[in-house]
């Protein structure tokens, strides 16, 4: 993943309910991890739904990308997928930097 | 606050909007763009607290996701809309932007709009703004209509009120907004007492007095005996030529009604006073009003035809006091003696005499008869 791909411009007036998003994305990864180690795809499945809904929301649109991925790897039982973009999610949370305006 | 008050009150409240949606990040963010535009935004995560949120307080608009824990945004949507409490209440349902299958469920469902996920900014904007314009004027002219009902039952009970008692057409005009017909009860046995009022003498005054004065006259007498009749609560059930009906204990039971008719009486004496003095200084020929009361059974119900109807009392007391008022001079009240019974203590101070048994017109056997003389 580029460096490029991990800045995200987020509207001014959503800043302060940033660090709360970001803490919950990484919740979120927690779950996905602990999701995929029980094969709970339905789970998955939910969580993935989520992610693509609220990612571009904020202006986040690769959280949404992987959202998409999570939900259609849990769909079709594609664990290479899920593992594949779990891992993804995670670089990319600790790497993204969030710029406002 | 009047009702007229209440109905403008409505377009000034603030426009409230619930968003239901189970992801507080998603709730967070739907709520703060609702309140840069000037909104005021509740967050609740799922149905149960939707529901109680509504209850509590009805809000304007609700934002309604339609994955929730427990319930779904559509059985809520459905279960809103189908209660006349909530159905107005305008719901943009949040679907995933491919899911058309969930859009026609929506529809089924009762929803007004529809927003994707992800949500874009200017596209709940837009759909909120719009959904609010509507639901705002759909508000005014809600108001307009219940402030114009309100005035045309305000202008019904003041046309009413020129005919019947005040509480009578009180009675008509809920009667009217509930059923359609006011009076609607079948013809009821009543106990009833019955006052007429009839200004002696007046018929042989109108032969030596000008048309138009005639009227002006008939006015001013009613205009005295009329109040005096409100004013003790009695029902005013014909007027017909200068003589006047009122039932007193009908429609609505009064515990003393033979006081209320003798007090009507004897405000209707006492009023019309001042009004003789000024026919007699004109020059105008001696006359009085004369009263009979008698009580009794009697029928109450609409008599007439489906073209023309009375809502009136008929029976021997009504016949008993017509008679009564017959033979009453200017001045004088006659009482039938049941009537006289119970109002005896409030005549002491009044000259009252007996009349004795007396033969009435029209009626087999005797009435016993007390002269008051007011």
């Amino acid at each position: 993943m580029n460096d490029g791909a991990c800045k995200v411009t987020v509207a001014k007036d959503l800043e302060d309910l940033i660090p709360t998003f970001m803490k919950n994305r990484r919740k979120e990864l927690d779950n996905l991890r602990i999701a995929l180690a029980a094969r709970d795809f339905e789970q998955l499945r939910q969580l993935g739904h989520r992610m693509k809904g609220v990612g571009v929301s904020y202006g986040f649109e690769r959280v949404s990308a992987l959202g998409k991925s999570i939900e259609d790897g849990a769909r079709s039982g594609d664990r290479a997928l899920l593992e594949s973009s779990i891992a993804q999610y995670d670089e990319y949370l600790a790497k993204v930097q969030v710029a406002f305006e | 606050m009047s009702d007229l008050a209440d109905a403008t009150r409505v377009t000034e409240t603030a426009f409230r909007v619930l968003v239901v949606d189970d992801d507080p990040d998603m709730a967070a963010f739907l709520a703060r763009l609702l309140s840069r535009e000037g909104m005021s935004a509740e967050t609740v995560a799922d149905a149960d607290a939707a529901f109680a949120a509504v209850a509590a307080a009805a809000p304007d608009m609700i934002v309604l996701d339609v994955m929730l824990p427990g319930a779904d945004g559509f059985t809520v949507c459905e279960r809103l809309k189908s209660d006349p409490a909530s159905a107005m209440i305008p719901i943009v349902l949040v679907t995933a932007l491919e899911d058309q299958e969930s859009r026609v469920r929506g529809i089924r469902a009762g929803a007004d709009d529809f927003l994707s996920k992800p949500v874009r900014r200017e596209e709940l904007i837009a759909r909120v703004k719009t959904l609010r314009r509507l639901h705002e004027t759909r508000r005014e002219l809600e108001a307009r209509r219940l402030s114009a009902e309100i005035q045309h039952k305000e202008t019904l009970r003041k046309a009413f009120e020129r005919y019947v008692s005040p509480r009578l057409a009180q009675t008509i005009i809920a009667d009217l907004a509930e059923e359609g017909t006011p009076f609607r009860r079948e013809a009821q046995r009543v106990s009833v007492v019955a006052l007429f009022a009839d200004l002696r003498g007046f018929t042989r005054l109108t032969e030596f007095t000008r048309v138009d004065e005639v009227v002006g006259m008939l006015n001013e007498y009613f205009h005295v005996i009329t109040d005096a009749a409100y004013r003790h609560e009695g029902t005013i059930f014909s007027m017909a030529g200068d003589s006047l009906l009122v039932g007193f204990n009908v429609p609505f039971a009064q515990a003393d009604a033979a006081e209320r008719a003798c007090r009507a009486a004897q405000d209707m004496v006492a009023g019309f006073a001042p009004v003789l003095a000024t026919w007699t200084a004109r020059g105008g020929a001696p006359t009085g009003v004369g009263i009979g009361i008698a009580s009794g059974e009697a029928i109450l119900g609409n008599i007439g035809s489906p073209h023309y109807m009375s809502h009136t009392i008929i029976g021997d007391a009504v016949n008993t006091a017509a008679r009564l008022m017959q033979m009453a001079q200017p001045g004088e009240l006659l009482l039938s003696r049941p009537v006289y019974d119970l109002v005896r203590g409030m005549l002491d101070g009044q000259r009252v005499r007996s009349k004795g048994e007396v033969a009435l017109r029209g009626r087999s056997g005797t009435v016993e008869v007390y002269s008051v003389a007011l």
